[in-house]
C-alpha cells in the first residue's frame, strides 16, 4: 500500500507540475503555444469581455490575470515588481495611474509609443512613453435619494464629509489602495500638510466611516444606510443601472472649488514580459478610440480622454469640458506613493 | 540491513517530509534571512520599525482582544452544542450534533456579508467578536463531542451515584478540558489570524485594527515601499505573531496528547434536560442559524434578487441569476472543485506517512507538521512566492512551475496537511500497537503489512481528512488572491463580483459551491449508509 500511496503521490505530483498557466480566459489560437500575458486591475466583468475580443481579433492566445478587490491594483503591482527578474507580465492594464507611474520610476517599465495614443492629451502621457492613460472615472459622491431625496441638500464639496450636519451619514474608502490612495495622496499636494491633517482629523471626529473599498462605500449608500460617500463613477453606475435610489455629485465645482478628481486607466509595457510583440499589437487595442468607447458604452460608464469619442449615455456622469477637472501632479503622486503610503497607515491606524 | 522493499516503504515518508521542508520550512527561513539581509549587507532596520511602530501594538491588543472575546463566545456555543447533543436528551440530537460542524463550510466572510445585509449599520467589536466567534466554534464542538465520546460512562455513573449531578458533571469536565481547551485555543488561532472579517465589520473613523490586518496591509505597501525596511514589513510583523501562534498551538498538541484515548466501554448517559428540553433548542437554533442559516438566507435572497431594485424578486429573476452564473462563473467553480480535489488528495497522501511516524516514533513531528496552521495564509503566500517566484533549480528546463496549477496545489496543501496530518496521526495512536508488532512476524512484504495493518485501518479517517482538506481548499481566500493559479478560483471571483454589485450570479455559484462542500461529507451516508455522527 504504500508502494501504491508512493506511486499516486508522484503521479499527483507529476500531474501538478503539468503546465496550467492559462487561468484566465484566452481567446485565438488555441494552437499557439506563447503568448503575452496581461495583468489587468480593471473591473474583470468589464476587462474580459474586451480582452477575449482583442485576443480573437488578433489571433494571439492572452493569458489573463486580475486583481482582487480587496487589494486592488498593489497585488498586481506587488507580483510585477517581486517577478522582476523573471517576469510573467508582458502588459499591465491599471484601473488607475499612479502606480504605474510609480512602476516606472522602479524601472519595470518598457518605453513604447502606441500610434494609438498619438491623439491622448499630452498631459495623460508619459514623456519617455512608458505608459499611456485612457477611459477615466472619476471620483464623485454618491448621494442616496431616498435619505437626501432635496437636490439642494446634496452634499457638494470634500468639505461637506466633515460638516457636523452629516455626522456619522458619509463614508469614503480607507486610503490603502486603489483611486482613494491616489485621491489622498494627490489632495496632499493640493491641501499642504495641516490642510490636508485637518480635513482627516475632521472626518475621524465626523464620525465618518472609513471602508475597505469604494465599492464597499457605494453599497452603503445604496443600501440605505449612509447619506452619501466618495466613490469612483463606475460604481455609482452600476447600482443605478441596478434600480438603487442613488444620484452622482461631480463635487467641487464652485467658482473656488478644487475640482472634480480624474483618475484615468493606464496601460504600460513590461520590461522582459513574455512576447513583446505581440504585447504591443495589444497595447495598440487597448489604445485604441475603438476602446475608449466600448468602455464609456459599458457598465462601467469610463468617461473618455479624447474629443469625438463618444461618452457614456447617462447625462448624470458629465463628459471632459462639462466640469471642472481637479488638478493633480501625477507624477509627483506616483513618486510619493510610499511614503504617502507611510503617512496614512500611522493616521489610519493600519 | 533494510531491504530494498522496506526502504521503497519508507519513501512516502522521506517525500512528505520533503514536501514538508520545500513548502514550509525553506520558505519561512527565507523569509527569516530576507528580514535581516539588506543589499548593503546585515541590518536589523526592519526589525527596529516594528519595534517603534506603536500601531503594531495597538493591532496586537486588539487582536487578543478579539481573539479572547470570540473564543468565549466559540467555547459557549461549541461546547454547549456538543454537551446538548451528546450527553442530554435535546430533541433531534442526533442529527442536529453532526450540524455542529456545518458552521465550518460557510466562509467567515460570508457569514459577515449575510449578517451586513440583514441588520442595518452592524459593525464594531462585539459582532466581530460573535461572529468570528460562531464562524470557529466547530472546532470547540467538534473537539468536545469526541471528549465526551472518550469519557467513560461507567465512571460519570459512578460519580453521580456517590457525589451527585454538581460534582459528577464538575468531574465531566475536568475529563473533557484538554478537548475543550484545545478547540477554544483552536478558534483563538483562526479568529486572530482572520483579517477579512474584521475589515469587514470594524472601519469606523478613528478605529481599532486587528494584527492580520495590520500584515494585509503592509502587504499592500511592498507595492510602494522603496526601503528594505519598508518591504520587509509584513514579514517583520507575521514572523513574531507566527512565534506566538506556534507557541499556542503546540500547547494545544499537548493538551490533546496528555489527554490519550480512554478505551471507552459504555458511553454517557444521556441526562434528561427536565423542563428545559425544549428552550434549550434556543443554543443550537442560535448557533446553527447564524453560522448557517443567515447565510444561506442571504445567498438564497441574492439570487432571487434581493440586490437590485430594477425587477421583482422572484422565480424568473433566480432563472436569470442561474443562466448569468453559467456563463460568467462556472470555470472558476470548476477551476475550484478540481483545486480542491486535487488539494486534498495530495494533502491525504503526505498525511498518512507523516501522521504515522509522529504517532509511533517522532511526536515532535506533530509540531512541525502543525507550522502551517499558525501561519497566517497571508504570511504564507508571501513565503511561497518568494521562494519559488523563479523556479529555483527548474531554469535549466524552460518549465514555470511557480505559474502553473501545480504551484497553487503545492501552496494550498502545505496549508492544509496540518489539518489533515493531526486528524489521522490521533487515529494512528488509537490503532493497537500489540497488532502492529505481531504483524512484524508474518512473513509478508513491507509493503503488504503497511497495506493490511496500517493503512485500512485508518481510510475511515483519511476520508474525513479528505473532505475536510476539500472543504477549506473550497473556502481559501488569502492564497487564492496571491498565488497565480489560485486566481481563478470562485471564492476569489465571487469576493470581487459581491463587490461590483453581482450578487445574483454570485449568489448561486456560492450556493453551488456550498453544496458541493456539503456534498462530498454527504456521500459515504449517501451510498453507504454510514452514520452522519462520523462528521461529527
Amino acid at each position: 500500500m504504500r508502494f501504491a500511496s508512493t506511486t499516486a503521490l508522484l503521479l499527483s505530483l507529476a500531474a501538478c507540475t503539468d503546465n496550467a498557466t492559462d487561468t484566465g480566459n484566452q481567446g485565438g489560437d488555441s494552437g499557439q503555444k506563447s503568448g503575452p500575458t496581461i495583468y489587468v486591475a480593471l473591473d474583470q466583468q468589464f476587462s474580459e469581455p474586451v480582452l477575449n475580443g482583442f485576443a480573437k481579433e488578433l489571433g494571439i492566445k492572452l493569458k489573463q490575470r486580475h486583481d482582487a478587490e480587496s487589494n486592488k491594483t498593489v497585488g498586481l503591482v506587488t507580483a510585477i515588481l517581486e517577478d522582476r527578474d523573471q517576469q510573467r507580465c508582458s502588459v499591465f492594464w491599471n484601473n488607475e495611474v499612479a502606480h504605474t507611474a510609480s512602476l516606472a520610476n522602479k524601472g519595470v517599465l518598457e518605453p513604447y509609443e502606441s500610434p494609438n495614443a498619438e491623439d491622448v492629451p499630452s498631459r495623460w502621457r508619459d514623456p519617455e512613453h512608458r505608459w499611456t492613460a485612457f477611459a477615466a472615472r472619476a471620483r464623485i459622491l454618491i448621494v442616496n435619494t431616498e435619505l437626501v431625496p432635496n437636490k439642494a441638500d446634496w452634499p457638494t464639496s470634500y468639505k461637506d464629509l466633515t460638516d457636523p450636519k452629516w455626522q456619522g451619514k458619509c463614508a469614503i474608502a480607507k486610503p490603502k489602495t486603489g483611486t482613494t490612495l491616489t485621491h489622498f495622496v494627490s489632495m496632499w499636494k493640493l491641501l499642504g500638510d495641516d490642510g490636508m491633517k485637518q480635513w482627516i482629523e475632521d472626518m475621524q471626529n465626523n464620525d465618518v466611516q472609513f471602508l475597505p473599498s469604494n465599492g464597499a462605500t457605494m453599497r452603503m449608500v445604496r443600501d440605505g444606510k449612509k447619506a452619501f460617500a466618495f466613490t469612483d463613477t463606475d460604481d455609482f453606475h452600476v447600482a443605478k443601472l441596478k434600480g438603487f435610489p442613488v444620484a452622482c455629485v461631480f463635487p467641487d465645482q464652485q467658482a473656488d472649488g478644487i475640482g472634480t478628481m480624474l483618475i484615468p486607466n493606464s496601460v504600460a509595457l513590461i520590461k522582459g514580459g513574455p512576447d513583446q510583440e505581440n504585447a504591443k499589437r495589444l497595447i495598440d487595442k487597448i489604445l485604441a478610440r475603438d476602446t475608449e468607447a466600448l468602455l464609456a458604452a459599458a457598465d462601467g460608464a469610463q468617461i473618455p480622454l479624447r474629443t469625438g469619442v463618444p461618452s457614456p449615455k447617462d447625462p448624470e456622469i458629465l463628459k471632459l469640458g462639462q466640469f471642472r477637472e481637479m488638478q493633480w501632479d501625477l507624477l509627483w503622486t506616483g513618486d510619493n506613493l510610499a511614503a504617502f503610503d507611510q503617512k496614512f497607515g500611522k493616521l489610519f491606524g493600519l | 540491513m533494510a531491504s530494498r522493499n522496506d526502504r521503497l516503504a519508507r519513501l512516502p515518508l522521506w517525500m512528505a517530509l520533503g514536501f514538508l521542508s520545500l513548502f514550509v520550512l525553506v520558505p519561512l527561513l527565507v523569509l527569516v534571512y530576507e528580514t535581516f539581509a539588506s543589499p548593503e549587507g546585515f541590518t536589523l532596520a526592519a526589525w527596529r520599525a516594528l519595534a517603534e511602530d506603536e500601531n503594531a501594538k495597538a493591532q496586537l491588543l486588539a487582536s487578543l482582544q478579539l481573539g479572547l472575546g470570540a473564543t468565549a463566545v466559540s467555547a459557549v456555543l461549541g461546547a454547549g452544542h456538543a454537551w446538548l447533543t451528546v450527553a442530554r436528551d435535546l430533541p433531534g440530537r442526533s442529527w442536529l450534533g453532526p450540524l455542529g460542524i456545518a458552521p465550518l463550510v460557510v466562509p467567515p466572510i460570508f457569514m459577515a456579508m449575510g449578517i451586513s445585509d440583514l441588520v442595518m449599520d452592524v459593525g464594531g467589536f462585539w459582532p466581530c467578536a460573535v461572529l468570528l466567534g460562531v464562524a470557529h466554534a466547530p472546532f470547540v464542538a467538534v473537539l468536545t463531542t469526541r471528549g465526551l465520546r472518550t469519557v467513560d460512562g461507567r465512571s460519570y455513573e459512578s460519580a453521580l451515584l456517590l457525589r451527585g449531578r454538581g460534582p459528577a458533571d464538575r468531574w465531566l469536565l475536568r475529563m473533557i478540558a484538554p478537548e475543550l481547551l484545545a478547540g477554544c485555543l483552536l478558534a483563538f488561532l483562526f479568529t486572530v489570524a482572520d483579517h477579512g472579517v474584521p475589515e469587514f465589520l470594524t472601519v469606523k473613523g478613528k478605529t481599532w485594527h486587528t494584527y492580520a490586518e495590520g500584515i494585509f496591509s503592509r502587504w499592500t505597501r511592498r507595492a510602494v515601499g522603496t526601503t528594505h525596511a519598508e518591504l520587509q514589513s509584513p514579514i517583520v510583523a507575521a514572523l513574531p505573531f507566527l512565534a506566538a501562534l506556534g507557541c499556542m498551538l503546540w500547547a494545544a498538541l499537548r493538551l490533546r496528547a496528555n489527554n490519550p484515548d480512554r478505551g471507552v466501554v459504555k458511553p454517557l448517559p444521556v441526562q434528561t434536560l427536565g423542563k428545559l428540553r425544549w428552550p434549550a433548542l434556543l443554543l443550537p437554533i442560535v448557533y446553527l442559524g447564524a453560522g448557517v442559516f443567515v447565510p444561506l438566507f442571504v445567498l438564497t435572497r441574492w439570487v432571487l434578487g434581493s440586490a437590485q431594485r430594477r425587477d421583482p424578486m422572484g422565480i424568473d429573476y433566480a432563472r436569470e441569476s442561474f443562466a448569468k452564473a453559467i456563463d460568467q462563473g462556472l470555470p472558476d467553480l470548476m477551476h475550484s472543485l478540481y483545486l480542491g480535489l486535487a488539494v486534498a488528495a495530495v494533502v491525504v497522501l503526505l498525511a498518512i506517512p507523516l501522521a504515522r511516524q509522529s504517532a509511533r516514533r517522532w511526536p515532535v513531528l506533530d509540531l512541525l507538521v502543525a507550522l502551517p496552521a499558525a501561519m497566517p495564509a497571508i504570511l504564507l503566500g508571501i513565503a511561497l512566492i518568494r521562494t519559488f517566484n523563479h523556479n529555483p533549480g527548474l531554469g535549466w528546463t524552460n518549465y514555470d512551475f511557480y505559474a502553473g496549477w501545480g504551484f497553487a496545489v503545492c501552496g494550498y496543501a502545505a496549508r492544509f496537511l496540518p489539518f489533515a496530518a493531526l486528524t489521522l496521526a490521533s487515529h494512528v495512536r488509537r490503532q493497537s500497537i500489540a497488532a502492529e508488532e505481531a504483524g512484524r512476524f508474518v512473513h509478508r512484504s513491507a509493503s503488504s503489512r503497511a497495506l493490511r495493518l496500517h493503512i485500512l485501518p485508518l481510510m475511515p479517517a483519511a476520508w474525513s481528512a479528505f473532505v475536510l482538506s476539500f472543504v477549506l481548499a473550497l473556502r481559501e481566500l488569502d492564497l487564492a488572491v496571491m498565488l497565480p493559479a489560485a486566481n481563478a478560483t470562485a471564492v476569489r471571483r465571487l469576493a470581487n463580483a459581491v463587490h461590483f454589485q453581482h450578487e445574483d450570479w454570485s449568489g448561486v455559484i456560492a450556493l453551488m459551491l456550498l453544496s458541493f462542500a456539503v456534498l462530498l461529507p454527504l456521500l459515504p451516508a449517501l451510498l453507504f449508509g454510514r452514520k452522519l455522527s462520523s462528521l461529527s
